[in-house]
């Protein structure tokens, strides 16, 4: 592609930049919020202030939203992490009805949230089951169960056999295989599905909506606030939760790009 | 992991017990809950309780009712409008993309993904000032001179929810189309040039053929998540942006009819599906193996 006559090459440069505007415009208008005064749509930027952070630090239904939402986070991630990794050690190798049980595994991450939400409403209100954030957390796990499984999958798939057999002709048992072969090959992708895992949690917002009760969690709380219109301080949440992500976002590629092939194609 | 035959019974009983979870939780979880739920769409309510009688009636109200089928068939039509304005902007970005080197490719790329894992509802709060009659977009508008005075044309209507979903998914369709063009072989490119082929030509006749899959891929990921949302349509459709996820939502609010939100799940459910195959059947790389 280098022969690209350079004409086109300013054109695609262009509209890379247009959609690079596009989509961070709607986190620089909270950003430059969060430290600057908008009144009217003119930004003020004469006097910079962190005074929204100081409110944000004040501001307990949100704090309180913020705390929900990780314990949901955490419990999701144990939760999808340790049924994700099982399954994918079971079925890995396993021909029969694989396929259809994977199939059934993806069915919440492909349908529209609202079709899985709704289900699972109606599902909780049929065997008696209050919603709470223990429905919270199930409507998560159910929906994120498909990326830690399959991240898990992808790297067993990858993995030597003869390592396995190696570890039995040694003499090693079952469990001793497990913990000391498997589990720590399986490790980083394991690392990387969990913090897939807890990022989707942590912004999920439709299915959330459906299946919680009276706590509510970040996204819920923020959507709920919304309709009223923001106080300042969401802003400097926002920009919080914008660095977060980021950070969680470095870590996951991190952990999921194997360290030979990031260093191949530098 | 059973080569060794002699098993110890409690790793034997562990197994087992394995063996049970591993067909049980996403029975119990996903397909019974699916199953009630597709049930329920062949109840029916009277006076705020639900009938538990088996009847086609949501489905004929769905079907006769003038209000249901054009807001059905408008959701779908935005939706696809969605995704081909996402394609539109998506394909020269990423072939932008592939024409980088190394390490820049993939910090570009990133940079183009990290959008998608901020928070929803923020963003489509801060979209919905953008184009609101103080929003950024009418001041641009105004200033260069397009529009006379600011323009309520760009919220609280179809426009605005076009608009919107299109900002947010966007990422949803440079990635299948960035990997796509990536796994094109440079060999290709190359004997197409030195076939004397000139790189318009190369373009039309390698490049773009070989990335239709990634394309299918791209608009049914996008179709599918504009029409399941009924977040964004809320927040910035006004009274006149209807859409059918809007509809289906309010079944189990205002409405209070879950028997016939179920049914309309249902006929989202059947679109979905459709958008789904379609996307996997053209989605497929034949055979571009060198």
């Amino acid at each position: 592609m280098s022969a690209l006559p350079r004409l086109s090459t300013i054109f695609l440069a262009a509209i890379t930049t247009l959609v690079a505007l596009l989509l961070y415009s709607p986190l620089f208008v909270p950003i430059v919020s969060s430290f600057f005064t908008i009144s009217h749509g003119n930004v003020d930027w004469s006097s910079p202030t962190l005074s929204t952070y100081v409110a944000l630090a004040e501001n307990h239904d949100i704090l309180v939203a913020l705390r929900t939402t990780l314990i949901v986070g955490v419990c999701t991630v144990i939760l999808s992490v340790v049924s994700g990794t099982l399954l994918a050690l079971y079925y890995h190798g396993r021909r029969s009805g694989r396929s259809l049980l994977q199939f059934i595994i993806f069915l919440p991450f492909l349908m529209p949230p609202i079709i899985s939400g709704l289900a699972l409403l109606i599902f909780f209100r049929e065997i008696g089951l209050e919603r709470s954030l223990l429905t919270v957390v199930i409507g998560h796990t159910v929906f994120v169960l498909a990326i830690v499984y399959r991240t898990v999958l992808m790297r067993l798939q990858s993995m030597s056999r003869t390592l396995i057999e190696a570890s039995y002709d040694l003499g090693a048992t079952g469990w001793q295989t497990f913990w000391r072969i498997i589990l720590p090959n399986l490790s980083s992708a394991i690392v990387g599905g969990a913090i897939l895992a807890f990022a989707l949690s942590f912004d999920e917002t439709m299915i959330t909506i459906l299946v919680t009760g009276t706590q509510s969690t970040l996204p819920v709380r923020l959507w709920a606030m919304m309709r009223l219109g923001f106080s300042p301080d969401i802003n400097a949440l926002v920009a919080l939760i914008l660095m977060f992500t980021v950070l969680l976002c470095v870590l996951a590629a991190r952990f999921l790009i194997p360290r030979q092939v990031a260093t191949e194609r530098t | 992991m059973s080569e060794t035959g002699s098993t110890l019974p409690a790793e034997r009983r562990l197994s087992l017990l394995v063996t049970v979870l591993a067909f049980a939780l996403p029975v119990i979880f996903v397909l019974v809950p699916l199953a009630i739920f597709l049930g329920y769409s062949f109840f029916s309510v009277d006076q705020g309780t639900i009938v538990y009688g088996l009847s086609l009636g949501n489905y004929i109200r769905f079907f006769t009712d003038p209000i249901f089928l054009p807001v059905f068939w408008n959701t779908i039509v935005l939706c696809v409008s969605v995704a081909i304005i996402c394609i539109l902007l998506a394909y020269p970005a990423a072939y932008f993309l592939t024409t980088l080197k190394g390490r820049w490719r993939y910090a570009l790329l990133m940079l183009l993904l990290v959008p998608l894992l901020m928070s929803y509802v923020i963003k489509i709060y801060a979209i919905r000032s953008i184009l609101g009659l103080n929003g950024f977009l009418n001041k641009a508008l105004v200033a260069l001179g397009i529009l006379q005075e600011p323009s309520t044309l760009f919220v609280f209507n179809m426009n605005a929810i076009l608009l919107t979903l299109t900002l947010l998914l966007i990422p949803f369709a440079i990635l299948p189309i960035f990997l796509s063009l990536e796994r094109i072989p440079q060999v290709l490119l190359r004997a197409s040039d030195d076939l004397g082929a000139s790189g318009l030509q190369t373009f039309l006749r390698i490049t773009l053929p070989l990335s239709l899959p990634g394309v299918a891929s791209a608009a049914s990921f996008v179709f599918v998540l504009a029409i399941g949302d009924f977040l964004t349509p809320q927040m910035v459709g006004g009274i006149s942006g209807f859409t059918f996820g809007r509809i289906l939502y309010s079944q189990f609010g205002t409405a209070y009819n879950w028997p016939f939100g179920a049914a309309l799940s249902v006929a989202l459910a059947v679109v979905v599906i459709a958008a789904i195959l379609i996307g996997e059947r053209f989605g497929r790389n034949r055979g571009i193996s060198v």
